[in-house]
């Protein structure tokens, strides 16, 4: 009940702040960014001057796998980013300003007050990414090719597990450092290594979450779920909650004043 | 049986001591405050009891809880500096913050409706945004929301230091209408403040706690009156008249004012006044200064 409290106030925070508008827009704005500009290259490039006289350049045809690796490319970085940068104050900034005495004070469990904010940043990751990757199927389906509703259901599903580690990523920082600057700056960080560590690595770190995306297109390409896809999803869904449990214990042993 | 006992409390910053041994307990529907300068440690004693912070030693006691569990649904908490979430409207947040308390969905509109209305903030005020609330409103409805689920003690941290006259007046009738229904401490560095409505005081000074008592113990206690002279011609020739009387500890002629101390003060008024009627001195001005709390806080802070 107190956590329905919470999660019924994050959610209203993100309808007033107009998160709920701009979050979504601007990942379905990221999805489909490549297909779109994908297909209209050469008319682009038509457009802008094009090519020297004389020389033959030849546009590659993109499968529509390819396609979704581009989506989930643009994602992963830009998108990425957006989603640290939304939730980089959520627990952070109310404790900046103080707002977090007020409610703290109040018999809350430090478990609910965490778990709101987080399962409400996930609703509204989930909603946007789904929202995203919908329209960009739908652009690959009319420009590229087909490509199955199943593809689509895996790709949402296994792409989302990867947001759902940054949201964790991120609300495990909240709970260590009081500025949002530091937690969106550490998040971005580790992420950034364990990409490094997964190219080095490799050959032992298959698992790693940051290979999300390759299995995901080979699982599109093959339409067949490759084992590395589950493993690297175990691994993930398991990171994400320890990191958030360690959020938990960390906030309890914090002072929650100066 | 003791509201809330506090025993050894202390809370160090490395090796700042912000509290040091800081022992006192009150009793159920007392007004208590809690006086010291700046940096005296005031919010920390009061964040530490609403357990905003953690003790580095020592216990604290409610009631007939266990020492040092969480006390929090028996409290309501005002910082000092409250802030609001500026997006929810006055209404919304006390509904919000009674939820929090376990108030049902139902019993929380209730309450903050009928909170609205003894705070003062009217229906369309109440359904506006936090953030267009002026200082004295945002203050109110800190109160409001502190004490939403009915706790048995209410701490407020410097609930008017920072408001104008007007706030001012309108926190202290709230908080003197509370004092009938709940146990509560506040802080204050204003000495009039605590001096018109608590029952107890408990003063700071650099951590510690340098005195406790009643208004009127520590009146009887530092009471140091002086009776203040002055006559048409010169003070001098009064000044020796007045020691010869055999009541005065001491005199001294200050600011064109004979300054007369004595040990009771009421034995040195008759003495004076029969004097003076009887040889029909020109006196001016009789008047008789009683120690404030400011004086007081001096001498204990000084001792």
């Amino acid at each position: 009940m107190q956590f329905n409290t919470l999660f019924k106030k994050e959610m209203l925070e993100n309808w007033r702040n107009k998160k709920w508008i701009w979050v979504p827009l601007v990942i379905i704005i990221l999805s489909i960014m490549d297909p779109i500009t994908s297909y209209y290259l050469p008319q682009i490039m038509e457009s802008v001057g094009g090519m020297p006289e004389g020389t033959t350049f030849e546009l590659p045809e993109f499968l529509p796998a390819e396609v979704v690796t581009m989506t989930l490319g643009q994602l992963s970085s830009l998108g990425v980013l957006i989603i640290v940068l939304m939730s980089m104050g959520t627990i952070a900034g109310e404790r900046k300003s103080g707002v977090s005495e007020l409610v703290l004070v109040k018999p809350v469990s430090y478990k609910n007050y965490i778990l709101a904010k987080w399962s409400s940043l996930l609703v509204l990751v989930w909603f946007s990414l789904a929202l995203g990757i919908l329209v960009s199927w739908y652009y690959i389906n009319l420009l590229f090719g087909e490509l199955s509703i199943v593809a689509l259901l895996q790709i949402i599903f296994f792409y989302g597990l990867w947001m759902t580690l940054v949201v964790s990523l991120t609300i495990f920082y909240n709970t260590v450092f009081r500025s949002s600057g530091l937690v969106a700056f550490l998040t971005i960080l580790t992420i950034m290594t364990m990409s490094i560590l997964t190219q080095i690595f490799g050959t032992y770190l298959a698992w790693s979450p940051n290979n999300l995306s390759s299995y995901i297109f080979e699982a599109v390409l093959t339409e067949s779920i490759p084992s590395e896809l589950i493993g690297t999803s175990i691994v993930t869904i398991i990171l994400s909650v320890g990191l958030l449990i360690g959020s938990f214990y960390i906030f309890r042993t914090k002072e929650l004043a100066n | 049986m003791a509201l809330i006992k506090v025993n050894n409390l202390s809370k160090r910053y490395g090796n700042k001591t912000a509290v040091n041994n800081v022992n006192f307990d009150f009793e159920r529907g007392k007004c208590i405050a809690l006086i010291g300068p700046n940096g005296a440690g005031k919010t920390t004693i009061l964040r530490t009891l609403s357990g905003l912070l953690k003790p580095t030693s020592g216990t604290i006691q409610f009631a007939d809880e266990k020492e040092n569990s969480d006390i929090r649904p028996h409290i309501g908490y005002l910082p000092q500096y409250p802030s609001f979430y500026g997006w929810m409207t006055g209404r919304e947040f006390l509904i919000f913050s009674g939820e929090l308390a376990y108030l049902s969905k139902d019993e929380a509109k209730k309450r903050a409706d009928e909170l609205l209305k003894k705070i003062g903030i009217s229906e369309g005020a109440s359904n506006e945004r936090i953030s267009r609330y002026s200082g004295g409103m945002k203050q109110r409805l800190g109160i409001a929301q502190a004490i939403i689920h009915r706790p048995k003690l209410l701490i407020l941290d410097e609930p008017v230091s920072s408001l104008d006259p007007i706030g001012r007046r309108e926190v202290m009738t709230l908080m003197e209408e509370l004092k009938n229904e709940m146990t509560i401490l506040f802080s204050t560095h204003i000495l009039s403040d605590a001096d018109e409505i608590s029952d107890e005081l408990l003063l700071l000074h650099n951590g510690e706690i340098v005195e406790s008592g009643s208004m009127d113990e520590l009146r009887a206690k530092y009471q140091t009156s002086k009776i203040e002279l002055a006559f048409e011609n010169d003070l001098e020739e009064y000044k020796e008249k007045i020691d010869q009387l055999n009541i005065v500890s001491d005199s001294m002629i200050e600011r064109g004012l004979l300054h007369v101390t004595a040990s009771d003060i009421s034995q040195a008024r008759k003495a004076i006044l029969e004097t003076a009627s009887q040889e029909d001195w020109p006196l001016t001005t009789f008047t008789i200064n009683r120690a404030s709390l400011e004086d007081m806080f001096m001498k204990v802070v000084n001792k």
